[in-house]
């Protein structure tokens, strides 16, 4: 499935008008990006160390990312908004970026991942779930969203 | 007169290999830099887990000052790597870096932030007592959460707006913003104080 349309129509949108023409509006826009990203890995990293052992050992594992999982969310919808924001003053170029679709492709796999794999499982009590799978889980999501922002900042290098 | 110093410090360590080496270094460079923004999620965001936890917003049913405790230590390792990798960021692009005025604020900012993070803490452990357990801790403890962030949001916005050459000593500035970025010869040639 060629996606090359939609990108067309981005390039062509209000939006685009918009972006292309006010370079501090952009520049506005990326803050945010990079602070929600922040917020992101925070939730990320506080609710899969924990389930690795390294933080909140104190505190039941359910509970930590009971509380991480909303502001996950708040922080994924900040991250999409202003990333869509972003891409339609490039969208022909990022087009023809892979380093691009590569953060686009571990993104798909990490949204999957959050809400197909990880919350449904760890909605059991993790005392029933075996030791080695919630680590499993805990590597796999930093691995993820690891290679989700590094690709992300490589956008601009390539 | 400090303008002057700073931008000879700056001078001269441009004038190391090394500068130079890792400036030039593709993937060095862009790797130190890849990890001091990615490293953002390690140390902002365990600040902001602690600060909205000040703001009653998030892990309500668990002691303030616990979770401050217990997040500390990740939290600081994330800034030493920050720093780390900020210093030889600056050390690539040391004249450019000292005549931004976005670097200058960014540095400003960074210093308030981390004298109301001092101030914070020194609060906190004189009273955290009395309101440890509470969804939402007293105004006071709040206002510096909301500080906090405020000040570090302003730290990411200005460190991203390093980047961009708006107000770069090339450009047709202000006498105000050639004094204020450090363009010491470009204010001379304006005919402005040295």
């Amino acid at each position: 499935m060629d996606l090359l349309f939609l990108f067309e129509w981005l390039d062509q949108s209000a939006l685009a008008t918009l972006s292309k023409a006010n370079g501090g509006v952009f520049a506005v826009v990326q803050m945010f990006h990079l602070l929600a990203m922040a917020m992101l890995g925070g939730m990320v990293l506080v609710g899969d160390l924990r389930l690795l052992g390294v933080v909140l050992r104190d505190l039941p594992s359910e509970l930590v990312l009971q509380n991480t999982q909303r502001w996950f969310n708040r922080a994924l919808v900040v991250m999409v908004l202003s990333g869509v924001f972003m891409s339609s003053a490039v969208a022909m170029k990022l087009y023809y970026n892979s380093m691009f679709w590569a953060k686009m492709g571990a993104l798909l796999v990490g949204v999957v991942f959050v809400y197909a794999v990880r919350r449904p499982l760890l909605n059991f009590s993790h005392d029933t779930l075996d030791p080695r799978l919630l680590k499993l889980v805990a590597i796999s999501s930093i691995l993820v969203w690891f290679t989700v922002a590094a690709c992300g900042r490589w956008i601009g290098f390539s | 007169m400090l303008n002057d110093w700073l931008l000879q410090f700056a001078r001269w360590l441009d004038t190391h290999q090394w500068s130079t080496g890792l400036h030039e270094s593709y993937y060095m460079y862009s790797w130190i830099e890849t990890t001091h923004v990615l490293t953002l999620g390690v140390f902002l965001g365990m600040l902001i887990v602690i600060d909205l936890r000040m703001l009653g917003y998030t892990f309500t049913n668990v002691p303030a000052s616990k979770l401050a405790q217990w997040l500390d230590k990740p939290m600081m390792i994330g800034f030493v790597v920050m720093l780390v990798t900020g210093l030889l960021l600056f050390y690539a692009i040391p004249v450019r870096s000292t005549q931004s005025i976005w670097f200058r604020i960014k540095v400003v900012l960074l210093i308030a932030a981390g004298v109301n993070a001092f101030l914070f803490r020194a609060k906190m452990q004189a009273s955290k007592g009395s309101w440890d357990m509470d969804t939402k801790p007293p105004s006071r403890i709040r206002r510096g959460a909301a500080l906090s962030l405020t000040l570090w949001a302003g730290v990411v916005f200005t460190g991203r707006a390093i980047a961009y050459d708006w107000f770069d000593c090339h450009k047709p500035l202000s006498q105000l913003m050639y004094w204020a970025a450090g363009c010491v010869d470009e204010l001379h040639a304006a005919g402005g104080p040295g």
